[in-house]
C-alpha cells in the first residue's frame, strides 16, 4: 500500500508542477525511418532536455509516407492534427488554397533566421510571396558515375556525349548514360537548364515554351542520334545497370546511393553544363522538406520556436552526420566533419543551381499530361513540339476546370 | 374496420400533417431568409464603411510617417457611430494607425505588431495574395474583403489598400453586434395552418365518404393555404429588401458627405468614388446605389423579382413534399406502415444495430458521395457548404453529353479522344469481356485436365496453378510490367530468339492493352479453375457411366453433362468476376498506367485521376456514380437472367 501512495503522490506532484509552468506539448508528425528517424529523435530529445525549464515538450509521431499527405489534408483543418508536421513542398499550394492547414510564418521570421538557409530552399517554402515553413532538408539530383569506367567526370554536355558514346554498346546492353529521362521529374534538369519550366512568371502553365521544346530535342538527340541512353528507363532498370557495371553515368538523387551495390566504386559530380544552352548549367528540381506550423495549433509560438531549433546549426549537424541528410542550413557545410564528407558536399554544390519544384496546387495537374508527353516523345510517336502542345492544352483545360470563378 | 368516418379522418389527419409540414417549413424558410437579410444588412453597411475609409487611406502613403492616425481620428469624429478601425501595412510588421480603444498609451500606433497580433499581419498578407491571385488568373476566385465574426458577436471587416496597383496594407474595422431582432409573425402562419383544416372539417360533411373528392378537396385547401402564405412571405421580404437598400444608400450618402472634410483634415484632396463602395466581397460594385447616393430603382426591381422567382421554386418544392405526405396518409399508406412495424416489431429490433452500422459506414458515405456529384467541389472549395457550390446535373451533362469520341486528322486518319467517357466505357467493356473470357476458358480447360482420373502429382499441379492467385497482385503487376520492357523484358528477348523484332509494348493502344490483358489473365484463371474443379468433382460418376452405356462420345458427354452441371457454379463466379474486372484498378494503374495517352484507362482509373490528380472532387464523384449505375443495371439484368439457371 505504501509504495502505491508514494507513487500517487509523486505523480500528483509532477502533474501540478507541469501545470504550473504552463507546459506546452507540441506534437510533431514526420515520415522518417531508419537512420533519419534516429537522428531526428535525437534532436528532439536534445530540445526536450533544453526546453524542460520552460515546460515545453515535443512528442513525435512517425506516420507512413504514402498516407502522410492525405492524413494532413483530412486531419489538420478539422483541428485533429499535430502542431507541426514535416513534409516536402510539393503539396504546399494545395493546402494553402484549401485553407486552415498551414500557418504563414512571415510574422515570426527575422533576418538572422532567414539568412541561415540556402536561399532557394526558403524560396521553396514561399507561396505567392508569403513564407509558410522553415526548410529542413533538401533532395536534389546530381551526377553519379562509376569510377572504374569514368576517370574524370564530364563537365559539359559535349564531354558527356563523347565519354558516353565510347562506353555505349547497345547490343551488349551497355550504356554511357542512364537515367529515368522519361520521368518528367528527372527531365526537369534539362528543361530548367534551358531556362524553361512548367509555369511562367505569372504562374500560367508554359509547358510548350521554346526552351522546353529545345530541352526535349536535346534529350531526343542523346537518345536517337547519339544512342547513349537505354530505352524505357525504369528506376529498377537503372539500378541494375549501374550495379552491373553496365551504366557508366547516372543522374539521380540521394535515394539512389542506398541502392548501389557494395563493390561499385562511385563518385559524385555536378551535372554538366549545356553547350546547347550556351554553357548554362543543368538545373535539377529540388524538393525541400519543410517544417510547417499548422493553423489550428494552440501553441504556435512554442511550435515555431521548435521549428527554429530544428533548423539551427547544432540540429542540422546531427541530421547531416547521423541522419545522412542534406540540411538547408548553409552553416552546417562549414563544419569540419561535414566538410570532409564528399557526398554531402556534392549535393551542396548541386543545390546552388537547383530550382525548387513548383509548390502550386496546379502542379498536380501537370504530372499526368507531362508524363504522357514524355512517353509519346521518347517512343517517337510525336514530335517534341506536338506532344508538348498537347500537354499544354490539357493542363490549361484542367486548370480552367479547377478554377471555377464565382 | 371500414367505419363511416375512416376516409374523412384519414384525409383530415393527412391535411393537418401536410399543412403543418408545408407552413412550418415555409415559416422556417422565411425566418432564415430574414435573419440572413439582417446579417447581410450589417455586412453591407460595414462594407460601405470600410471601403469608404479604404479609399480615404489610399490617398495617403502606406506605410507613412504621419497622417494616417489623424485621418482615422477625423473619420471617427466626423461620422458619429463609426466603428473603430486600424491600418496594417504589408511591409514590415507594423500597426500604422488605430482607433481601437486598447491601442492607447504605450500601445498607441504607429508601432510594431505584438506576437498575439499575428492574425492581423497574416490577414493583410492573405488579402494581398487574394488580390494578386485574382488579378493573375484574370477573374475573381478568392474573396478580397474578409468578413469575420468577432467574439462579441459583431463583424470584423478587412479590405486591402492599394497604391499604384499594388497592395500596400489593409484597413480593418470592427462593428458591434447588431441589436435589431426579427420577430417572425407567427399569427399568419398559424392561420394558414388552421384555416384549411377547419374548412376541411366543414366541407367534408357535405362530401361524405367519397375518397377521390375528399383527396381533391384536401389538396386544393393545402395548395391555397400555402399560396397565401407564400404571397405574404414575399411581401415581407420585399419590404425588408427595400429597407436594406435604403439603409445602404443612406450610409453611402453619409460617407460621401463626410469624406471630403475628413481628407481635408489631413490636407489631402482626392476624388472619391461612392458608386464603388457598395460591393460584393470580390470588390465588384453591386451598382444598386448610384454616384449621387440614390437607389437605382430599375435594377432593384429586377433583383427583387429574381429573388422572388427563387423563393417560388423553394415553395413549390415544399408544396410537393406536403402533397406527397397528404397522399401517403390520406390513401392509407401511413396506416399500413404502422401495422407492419407493429407486427414485425422483433425483426426490426434485431436488425436495428446492424442497420445503424450500415447507415454510418455505408449509406452515409455513399449518399454523401452522390451529393458531392451534384456540386462543383474542387480542392479550392472543400470548406464551402455544398449548397454554395451546387451545380445540379452539370457534371453528369459534361460526362455523358460529350460525344467527341473521334475526329479526322488532317491526313484523314481517325484520331480518338481517349479522355472521352464513351471511349473509356467501350474500352472497359472490351477489357471486361476479354478478361472474363480468358479467365473462364483457361480455368475450365485446366480444371478438366486436373480432373483426369489417375493423374499423377495432381496436388502439386494444383498448388502451382493456384500460386498466381496467392501472390499479391501488386507484385504480379510490377513483374509483368518488367517482362514487357522493350530491351530487357523477357518477352521481347524471346521474340528476338525466334528472330523477331522487339516490340515497344506501351507505344500503341493495342499492344498496351495486350500487356494488361496478359497480366490480368494470369491473375484471374486460378479462381475460375478452383470453382470449376469443385463443381466437376461433384458431378456423380454414374451419369457419365450411363452416357457411355448409351454410346455417347466424349464431346457429347461434355456438352450434355459437364457443361450443364457446371452452370450453377460458374455463372455466379462469372458475375462476380465481371464486377471485379470492371473495377480492376491495380492492374491498369500499375501495368499500363493508361499509356499511351490515356487510351488504356478504364472508368475507375479515370475517376481516380479526376479526383486525385485534377482535384475535381465533384466531377470525380459524378463519374463514380455513373460507374455505379452501369454496374447496377448490369447486376439487375444479370440477376434476372440467372434466375433461369436456378432451376437446374
Amino acid at each position: 500500500m505504501k509504495p502505491f501512495r508514494v507513487t500517487l503522490f509523486a505523480v500528483a506532484l509532477a502533474l501540478t508542477g507541469a501545470l504550473a509552468a504552463g507546459a506546452a506539448e507540441i506534437v510533431v508528425w514526420h515520415a522518417y525511418r531508419a537512420e533519419e528517424k534516429e537522428a531526428f529523435e535525437k534532436v528532439v530529445a536534445q530540445y526536450n532536455a533544453s526546453a524542460a525549464a520552460k515546460g515545453n515538450r515535443v512528442t513525435t509521431l512517425a506516420v507512413p509516407y504514402d498516407a502522410f499527405a492525405d492524413k494532413i489534408t483530412a486531419a489538420v483543418p478539422r483541428g485533429k492534427g499535430p502542431d507541426i508536421f514535416i513534409y516536402a513542398q510539393d503539396r504546399l499550394g494545395g493546402w494553402i488554397e484549401a485553407g486552415n492547414t498551414v500557418d504563414p510564418i512571415d510574422f515570426f521570421l527575422d533576418k538572422p533566421t532567414r539568412d541561415r538557409f540556402i536561399p532557394t530552399t526558403l524560396e521553396a517554402m514561399t507561396y505567392k510571396g508569403t513564407v509558410y515553413g522553415l526548410p529542413l532538408n533538401y533532395k536534389v539530383i546530381t551526377m553519379v558515375y562509376n569510377k572504374k569506367l569514368v576517370s574524370t567526370p564530364p563537365r559539359t554536355s559535349g564531354e558527356l556525349v563523347a565519354v558516353a558514346k565510347k562506353l555505349t554498346n547497345q547490343q551488349a546492353g551497355r550504356f554511357g548514360l542512364a537515367y529515368s529521362y522519361a520521368d518528367f521529374y528527372y527531365h526537369a534538369c534539362l528543361m530548367n537548364g534551358f531556362g524553361g519550366g512548367v509555369f511562367d512568371a505569372k504562374n500560367r502553365p508554359a509547358l510548350n515554351s521554346p526552351q522546353d521544346v529545345q530541352a526535349m530535342e536535346l534529350l531526343m538527340k542523346w537518345f536517337e542520334k547519339d544512342r547513349i541512353l537505354p530505352a524505357e528507363p525504369s528506376t529498377a532498370l537503372i539500378t541494375s545497370l549501374f550495379n552491373g557495371g553496365k551504366a557508366a553515368i547516372v543522374f539521380s538523387g540521394p535515394w539512389f546511393l542506398g541502392e548501389i551495390a557494395k563493390g561499385v566504386d562511385y563518385g559524385l559530380a555536378l551535372l554538366p553544363t549545356l553547350d546547347e544552352a550556351g554553357g548554362k548549367p543543368m538545373r535539377p528540381w529540388m524538393t525541400v522538406e519543410g517544417v510547417f506550423v499548422t493553423s489550428p495549433s494552440k501553441n504556435k509560438d512554442a511550435a515555431y520556436e521548435f521549428a527554429k531549433y530544428l533548423t539551427d546549426l547544432p540540429a542540422a549537424r546531427v541530421l547531416a552526420i547521423e541522419g545522412r541528410q542534406t540540411p538547408s542550413n548553409k552553416g552546417v557545410y562549414g563544419d569540419p566533419q561535414v566538410a570532409r564528407d564528399t557526398v554531402l558536399q556534392a549535393f551542396r554544390k548541386q543545390v546552388d543551381v537547383a530550382v525548387p519544384m513548383p509548390n502550386l496546387a496546379e502542379m498536380t495537374m501537370v504530372w499526368s499530361p507531362a508524363t504522357t508527353a514524355m512517353n509519346t516523345i521518347t517512343k517517337k510517336a510525336a514530335t517534341p513540339q506536338a506532344a508538348l502542345d498537347a500537354a499544354q492544352k490539357k493542363v490549361e483545360a484542367d486548370i480552367a476546370g479547377l478554377r471555377k470563378h464565382s | 374496420m371500414k367505419g363511416p368516418l375512416i376516409q374523412r379522418v384519414r384525409f383530415g389527419v393527412g391535411l393537418a400533417v401536410g399543412s403543418a409540414l408545408a407552413i412550418g417549413l415555409a415559416f422556417a424558410l422565411l425566418a432564415a431568409e430574414r435573419r440572413q437579410a439582417l446579417q447581410a444588412r450589417d455586412e453591407r453597411i460595414a462594407v460601405v464603411r470600410v471601403r469608404a475609409l479604404t479609399e480615404a487611406v489610399g490617398g495617403l502613403a502606406v506605410p507613412s510617417e504621419n497622417g494616417l492616425q489623424p485621418l482615422l481620428i477625423a473619420w471617427k469624429a466626423r461620422l458619429p457611430g463609426s466603428p473603430p478601425a486600424r491600418v496594417v501595412a504589408t511591409q514590415g510588421i507594423r500597426l500604422e494607425a488605430s482607433t481601437f480603444p486598447q491601442d492607447v498609451g504605450d500601445k498607441a500606433a504607429p508601432r510594431r505588431l505584438e506576437r498575439e497580433e499575428k492574425p492581423l499581419f497574416d490577414q493583410a498578407a492573405r488579402l494581398h495574395a487574394a488580390v494578386e491571385t485574382n488579378r493573375s488568373e484574370g477573374a475573381p476566385r478568392v474573396e478580397e474583403i474578409e468578413v469575420t465574426k468577432t467574439p462579441s458577436g459583431g463583424l470584423g471587416l478587412a479590405s486591402p489598400v492599394e497604391r499604384d496597383g499594388a497592395v500596400v496594407g489593409m484597413v480593418q474595422v470592427e462593428t458591434p453586434a447588431s441589436v435589431r431582432r426579427i420577430r417572425p409573425n407567427a399569427a399568419v402562419a398559424l392561420l394558414c395552418f388552421a384555416a384549411p383544416v377547419a374548412l376541411f372539417l366543414l366541407f367534408s360533411r357535405v362530401v361524405g365518404e367519397r375518397r377521390w373528392i375528399l383527396g381533391l378537396l384536401a389538396a386544393v385547401l393545402l395548395a391555397g393555404a400555402l399560396a397565401f402564405y407564400a404571397r405574404h412571405s414575399q411581401r415581407v421580404l420585399e419590404t425588408d429588401r427595400r429597407e436594406l437598400e435604403t439603409a445602404v444608400a443612406e450610409e453611402t450618402r453619409a460617407q460621401t458627405a463626410a469624406l471630403p472634410s475628413v481628407l481635408s483634415a489631413v490636407s489631402v484632396s482626392a476624388p472619391i468614388h461612392p458608386e464603388t463602395w457598395d460591393s460584393d466581397l470580390f470588390r465588384r460594385p453591386r451598382s444598386l446605389v448610384r454616384a449621387d447616393g440614390r437607389l437605382d430603382e430599375e435594377r432593384l426591381r429586377r433583383e427583387i423579382d429574381s429573388r422572388a422567382a427563387e423563393a417560388r421554386k423553394a415553395i413549390a418544392g415544399v408544396g410537393a413534399l406536403a402533397m406527397a405526405l397528404l397522399a401517403f396518409v390520406g390513401f392509407g399508406g401511413a396506416a399500413r406502415l404502422g401495422v407492419t412495424l407493429r407486427k414485425n416489431r422483433e425483426a426490426y429490433a434485431y436488425i436495428t444495430p446492424a442497420m445503424l452500422g450500415m447507415i454510418v459506414l455505408v449509406f452515409f458515405p455513399f449518399l454523401y458521395g452522390i451529393a458531392i456529384s451534384f456540386t462543383d467541389q474542387t480542392i479550392y472549395t472543400t470548406s464551402k457548404p455544398l449548397s454554395e457550390i451546387w451545380v445540379g446535373l452539370t457534371n453528369y451533362a459534361q460526362i455523358l453529353g460529350d460525344f467527341h469520341i473521334a475526329r479526322r486528322a488532317a491526313d484523314g486518319a481517325l484520331v480518338f479522344n481517349y479522355l472521352n467517357f464513351y471511349w473509356t466505357f467501350l474500352f472497359t467493356v472490351v477489357w471486361t469481356v476479354c478478361n472474363v473470357t480468358i479467365g473462364v476458358s483457361v480455368g475450365l480447360v485446366l480444371a478438366l485436365i486436373l480432373n483426369t482420373p489417375g493423374l499423377a502429382l495432381r496436388p502439386l499441379y494444383r498448388v502451382l496453378l493456384i500460386l498466381p492467385w496467392a501472390v499479391p497482385n501488386y507484385i504480379t503487376a510490377l513483374i509483368w510490367r518488367g517482362m514487357f520492357h522493350q530491351q530487357f523484358g523477357v518477352i521481347n528477348q524471346m521474340i528476338q530468339i525466334f528472330g523477331g523484332q522487339p516490340i515497344s509494348w506501351f507505344q500503341k493502344p493495342f499492344t498496351s492493352f495486350i500487356t494488361a490483358l496478359a497480366t490480368n489473365g494470369w491473375l484471374s484463371f486460378p479462381f475460375m479453375m478452383v470453382i470449376s474443379l469443385g463443381a466437376l468433382q461433384s458431378i456423380p460418376e454414374e451419369i457419365y457411366e450411363a452416357a457411355r452405356v448409351e454410346g455417347a462420345t466424349r464431346w457429347q458427354q461434355f456438352r450434355a453433362i459437364t457443361l450443364p452441371s457446371l452452370k450453377p457454379a460458374l455463372i455466379p463466379a462469372i458475375i462476380i468476376s465481371v464486377v471485379w474486372t470492371f473495377n480492376m484498378f491495380n492492374i491498369i494503374y500499375l501495368v499500363t498506367a493508361g499509356e499511351p495517352a490515356g487510351s488504356t484507362e478504364i472508368l475507375i482509373t479515370q475517376a481516380y485521376k479526376f479526383a486525385f490528380q485534377k482535384y475535381r472532387y465533384g466531377y470525380a464523384a459524378a463519374y463514380s456514380v455513373v460507374i455505379f449505375l452501369i454496374l447496377l443495371i448490369y447486376g439487375t439484368i444479370q440477376n434476372r437472367a440467372t434466375k433461369a439457371t436456378e432451376a437446374i
